[in-house]
């Protein structure tokens, strides 16, 4: 178990953001969920930096990433989660409108962990949401933290 | 001034444009083909002339001087002739009066060229009437000359001087020696007159065939520069067209792809707000569950299911639109394995279902595998859809090839059919012609069925009988051909 990780919702949809919050909370969750406006602001939480600068130390249970975000997209967090050794071990999951092949192709093409699609019907949201929240935050072991390194460059 | 210069001119436009508009229908209908070998026709056809003028010409100086050398040698030989006569006139006298035996000897030379010289006149002058008679009198008149001449000889070596002295002082032939003189005379003036009519000829003929080559080279000249005009012309007009059309694909390419673009992204853009309506109306429903009365729980049911419908809808017009740019495959595809595939995948809806199916032996066609079980999945379930009503439903997949050029391939149901009148709507991208709450879907499955059937360069139609039944009709091009 690993209640104390936080999982790292990036959304910049409020709207999307509330709704996977209420479906959290069904599962007594929603405090563990951290959430990101835009992709710089996910990579600020990452390396600790910006409003994040005093934070716990330590990465999230799981990234759910949206593709289209102002600033910095989901490709390019991924990219960047990717692309650091302290920061690869995250799980990454895609949560997005986008059933292009293109985008699928591209997301594990840099190492998505998973890749979901909202569904447009809340009761299929829900649980889908619930079901991510609960595996990734959950049941699933996270990478030990002796892989994470405590001084990021900035 | 100028305008009343500028006037008549305008006037005279139409009237002349009017008349070129009489003469050229026949010209303008004529394809840049057929003016161009019309042109290397025309340069062809004058070059023949050209030559075959030339060569006649040619074969007349030719024949000219060939006659000018006969007359030449027949010139010569009368001139020969002459002196030979005179000779064996001269001869014979001399020896008559001295017996000497070298005159007679000369005579007799003469008397021995006789049939050469008739020989080389008649060759010398066949072909021309008036010469060949001269010759024939010519020819009786040495005879005579020469006999009587003999005849003296003899009477002089018989008789003696005496008996010959009067022929030995006037000539025995005298009197023929004189004819074939005048003969010779005239044959030799008329040669002479045929000779110089053959120069006059032959100078006509030279500057005659020398003009016609002049001409003929210019008109040669002029049409072969019509005919580079031509090509050159319709070159330019084709290199503008090719041009054109190729701008003109670009600027569909680029229009094609921003539509896509923008179906795409409004697609997935209008997803997020139906999802929250839906997720709003289940909050709302969960945290006033126990205050909704019945009605208002319907109005939040009739907005979760008008989310729905348009989420439904927006995942067709995507499906609808990756039919549209989707990288095509060609393959052979066995239509009657497909067909019961897809029909093996389909029993469990079929469950509760009396249908009678009926299909034909189906060909092999070429094209994207995936795409035809669209197709065909689309046409089998409209079909089982349409049916519904029926207590005993019947289902006909058939082939049918008007022609060789392609195959068609059709779906007949005795369902509720539809009306002729709406046949142009029912391919249309959302085109229903019932109403929602008798028969589910959105109307993209024909828009689908269309848009693949187009890629493949097919054709799609639709024959139908309110409450009798519905036929699909798709034809594939027995050649693929890409769209």
């Amino acid at each position: 178990m690993n209640a104390a990780k936080p999982i790292l919702l990036a959304e910049d949809n409020p709207r999307d953001a509330e709704l996977a919050l209420a479906a959290m909370e069904e599962e007594h969750i929603s405090d563990k969920v951290v959430v990101c406006r835009d992709g710089a602001e996910v990579l600020d939480y990452l390396y600790c930096r910006g409003p994040f600068k005093s934070r716990l130390r330590g990465n999230p249970a799981v990234v759910f990433l949206d593709l289209k975000m102002p600033k910095v997209n989901g490709l390019e967090v991924l990219r960047t989660i990717k692309a650091d050794i302290n920061l690869r071990p995250i799980p990454v999951v895609m949560l997005t409108s986008s059933r292009e092949e293109r985008d699928l192709a591209e997301s594990y093409a840099l190492g998505a962990n998973a890749y979901v699609v909202k569904p447009v019907e809340f009761h299929k949201f829900l649980s889908a949401v619930k079901e991510l929240g609960t595996f990734w935050g959950v049941i699933n072991e996270p990478p030990p933290e002796g892989s994470r390194s405590s001084h990021p460059h900035s | 001034m100028a305008t009343g210069e500028g006037k008549p001119h305008t006037d005279s436009l139409p009237g002349s444009s009017g008349f070129s508009h009489v003469r050229m229908p026949w010209f303008a209908k004529l394809t840049i083909e057929h003016r161009v070998l019309a042109g290397f026709s025309l340069v062809f056809v004058g070059i023949l002339v050209i030559t075959a003028v030339s060569y006649h010409n040619t074969s007349i100086l030719l024949s000219n001087s060939r006659l000018d050398g006969r007359s030449h040698d027949l010139l010569q030989l009368l001139s020969n002739i002459d002196v030979a006569m005179n000779e064996a006139e001269d001869a014979h006298r001399r020896y008559l009066v001295t017996g000497e035996a070298s005159y007679l000897e000369s005579y007799t030379k003469v008397v021995h060229q006789k049939p050469a010289f008739t020989t080389y006149l008649r060759e010398l002058t066949r072909g021309s009437t008036a010469q060949e008679q001269r010759v024939g009198v010519l020819d009786r008149m040495m005879d005579k000359q020469l006999n009587a001449e003999s005849k003296a000889i003899a009477l002089f070596e018989t008789s003696g001087f005496r008996s010959v002295k009067k022929m030995a002082l006037e000539g025995a032939g005298r009197r023929e020696l004189g004819v074939i003189h005048q003969l010779i005379t005239e044959m030799d003036s008329e040669e002479r007159q045929a000779m110089n009519g053959r120069v006059a000829d032959s100078a006509v003929g030279t500057r005659n065939t020398i003009g016609l080559l002049g001409i003929g080279a210019f008109l040669q000249l002029v049409l072969l520069a019509w005919v580079y005009y031509l090509i050159r012309h319709d070159i330019t007009e084709r290199r503008r067209v090719a041009g054109e059309l190729q701008r003109r694909g670009e600027l569909l390419e680029a229009a094609n792809k921003e539509l896509e673009a923008f179906s795409y992204s409004v697609s997935h853009d209008l997803r997020a707000p139906l999802r929250h309506i839906d997720g709003y109306a289940a909050l709302l429903r969960k945290s006033v569950d126990e205050s909704l009365n019945e009605k208002g729980a319907r109005y939040l049911l009739t907005i979760s299911d008008a989310a729905k419908q348009m989420g439904q809808l927006i995942d067709d017009l995507l499906v609808f639109s990756r039919m549209g740019r989707q990288e095509m495959l060609r393959t052979n595809v066995n239509l009657e394995q497909l067909i019961k595939s897809i029909l093996a995948d389909l029993r469990l809806d079929l469950q509760g279902r009396e249908i009678s199916w009926t299909i034909a032996p189906l060909p092999e066609v070429k094209g994207d595998p995936a795409m035809l079980r669209q197709v065909f999945v689309n046409l089998i379930t409209n079909a089982i859809k349409f049916t519904g009503t029926r207590s005993q439903a019947s289902i006909e997949i058939g082939v049918d090839r008007p022609s060789s050029a392609e195959i068609v391939i059709f779906v007949r149901d005795n369902g509720v059919g539809f009306d002729m009148e709406y046949a142009p709507k029912l391919f249309g991208v959302f085109q229903r012609l019932h109403r929602a709450e008798e028969f589910e879907g959105t109307g993209i499955g024909l828009a689908n069925v269309r848009r693949i059937v187009h890629r493949h360069g097919g054709r799609t139609w639709a024959e139908g009988v309110p409450d009798k039944g519905a036929t699909v009709f798709i034809a594939l091009p027995t050649r693929s051909s890409e769209s």
